[in-house]
C-alpha cells in the first residue's frame, strides 16, 4: 500500500473517530450564561468589603437565632434548665471566647514575627477582617460582661481593624504603627494571660 | 455584521452581539472538544469553558490574529488542562480497579478495523494526536494548528507526519483490509 493511499484511507476511517453529535448550543448558551452570571455575582461580593461582612454577620445572626429557636423548642424538664441555663450559658460564651482568642492571639503572634522579617502577608488582613466580626458579636455578648475582657476586646477591635485596613502595597510606616500600638498597651500580654495556652477546658480557666 | 464590529458591540455589553459570536463559533469548537474528548459531557464543559473565557477575555484581544484563531488558542488550551486532569483522575481510578482485581476491557483486544484506529489514535502521544485530529479529523490548516498551539507551522507538519507514520505502524496487521 503507498503512503498516498494509506493517507486517504486513514483520513476517510478517522472521520469516525470520536464523531461529534449535532452541537446542543442552546444548553451550552443557557450554560454559559449561568457561569457568567454566577461569575459576576462573585465579583461584586469580593469586590464590596461592606456586602461581604453583611452576609457574614447575618449568617451568623441567622446560625445563632436558629439556634436558639431550636434549643428553646426541645422538650425538657423545664426546672433543670432553669437552674442550669445561666451557668451552661456562660460557660458556653467562655469556650466561645476562649476559641475567638486563641485565633487572635495567633494571627498577632504571627503579624508580629512577619512584620520583624519583613511586610506581612495579605492574608493576615484576610484574617484580620474574619476576626473582626467575631470581635463585634463578643462585644455584643455576656462574654464582655467581664470589664478586663471587654477592655481587651476593644483593644483587640483596633488593632484587627488596623490590620485589616493594610494595603497590600502600602508603607512599612503602617505596620511599625500597629506593633507600636501592640507594645504600647500590651496587647499580646494581656490577651496571653486571658486566655493561657493549654486545652480547651484549661483556657477557661483563666481570667475568663 | 463585520468582526470588528462585533467585537466593539461585545465589549460594550451587547447581548446580540454575545450571542451572535458564539453562534458563529460555538460548532467548530464543539466539534474539535468532542473529537479531543470523545465524551459529550467533557465536550461540553470545555466549550462552556472556552466562551466564558473568551466574553471574559475579549477586551484584552488585541485583533492582531483573527477572532477565530484567538478562539481557537483558548479552546485548544481548555481542552489540552481539562484533559490532562481528566487522564489524571482515571489513571487513579484505573489503579484502583487494578487493586481491586477489576479487568478492564481494552478496546485493543477487539480485532475490528474501527476501533483498532481509534485506540491508535488514543495511543499516539498527546501532540501528535491533537494535531492529528486537528488537521486530518476536523480540517484545520497548519496555520491555524500552528497558531492554535503556539507552535510553528513546520512542527505542525512534523507532528503530523509522525502521527501518521505510528499509525501506519500500529495498524500494520491490517494492511491486507487497506489495500483491499
Amino acid at each position: 500500500m503507498t503512503d498516498e493511499r494509506f493517507e486517504r484511507l486513514l483520513r476517510e476511517a478517522a472521520q469516525q473517530y470520536h464523531r461529534p453529535p449535532a452541537t446542543p448550543r442552546e444548553e451550552m448558551w443557557l450554560g454559559i450564561a449561568a457561569t457568567r452570571d454566577a461569575r459576576r455575582r462573585r465579583r461584586l461580593l469580593v469586590a464590596n468589603p461592606w456586602l461581604r461582612w453583611g452576609l457574614g454577620i447575618a449568617a451568623v445572626l441567622a446560625l445563632g437565632i436558629g439556634i436558639g429557636r431550636w434549643t428553646a423548642s426541645l422538650p425538657g424538664p423545664a426546672p433543670v434548665v432553669a437552674t442550669g441555663s445561666g451557668d451552661q450559658g456562660l460557660f458556653a460564651y467562655r469556650v466561645a471566647a476562649a476559641q475567638y482568642l486563641t485565633r487572635t492571639e495567633a494571627l498577632l503572634t504571627g503579624f508580629r514575627s512577619e512584620a520583624r522579617s519583613g511586610r506581612p502577608d495579605a492574608q493576615f488582613a484576610r484574617q484580620a477582617r474574619d476576626l473582626l466580626g467575631t470581635t463585634r458579636l463578643m462585644l455584643d455578648s455576656p462574654a464582655a460582661q467581664d470589664a478586663r475582657l471587654k477592655g481587651l476586646l476593644d483593644d483587640l477591635e483596633l488593632v484587627l481593624a488596623q490590620i485589616a485596613q493594610l494595603s497590600p502595597h502600602g508603607d512599612n510606616e503602617e505596620v511599625q504603627l500597629i506593633n507600636q500600638g501592640l507594645e504600647q498597651r500590651s496587647v499580646l500580654l494581656r490577651l496571653r494571660t486571658a486566655n493561657p495556652a493549654g486545652p480547651g477546658p484549661v483556657r477557661t480557666q483563666g481570667a475568663l | 455584521m463585520e468582526e470588528r464590529e462585533l467585537i466593539a458591540r461585545v465589549r460594550a455589553g451587547d447581548g446580540a452581539s454575545e450571542r451572535a459570536l458564539y453562534d458563529a463559533h460555538v460548532d467548530r469548537v464543539y466539534r474539535l472538544a468532542y473529537r479531543l474528548a470523545g465524551d459529550d459531557q467533557l465536550a461540553r464543559e470545555f466549550t462552556q469553558d472556552t466562551f466564558v473565557r473568551a466574553f471574559e477575555r475579549l477586551a484584552s484581544f488585541r485583533g492582531e490574529a483573527k477572532l477565530s484563531t484567538w478562539l481557537h488558542a483558548i479552546a485548544t488550551s481548555v481542552v489540552l488542562n481539562g484533559l490532562r486532569k481528566v487522564k489524571r483522575f482515571r489513571r487513579r481510578e484505573a489503579d484502583l480497579d487494578d487493586a481491586a482485581g477489576v479487568a478492564g476491557g481494552r478496546r485493543a483486544a477487539e480485532p475490528d478495523l474501527k476501533r483498532r484506529l481509534a485506540q491508535a489514535i488514543d495511543d499516539l502521544p498527546h501532540g501528535y494526536r491533537t494535531v492529528f485530529v486537528m488537521h486530518d479529523v476536523e480540517g484545520y490548516t497548519h496555520e491555524e494548528i500552528g497558531a492554535s498551539l503556539g507552535v510553528e507551522t513546520g512542527t505542525s507538519k512534523a507532528q503530523l507526519s509522525r502521527a501518521r507514520a505510528r499509525l501506519r505502524e500500529a495498524l500494520a496487521d491490517f494492511a491486507g483490509e487497506w489495500a483491499s
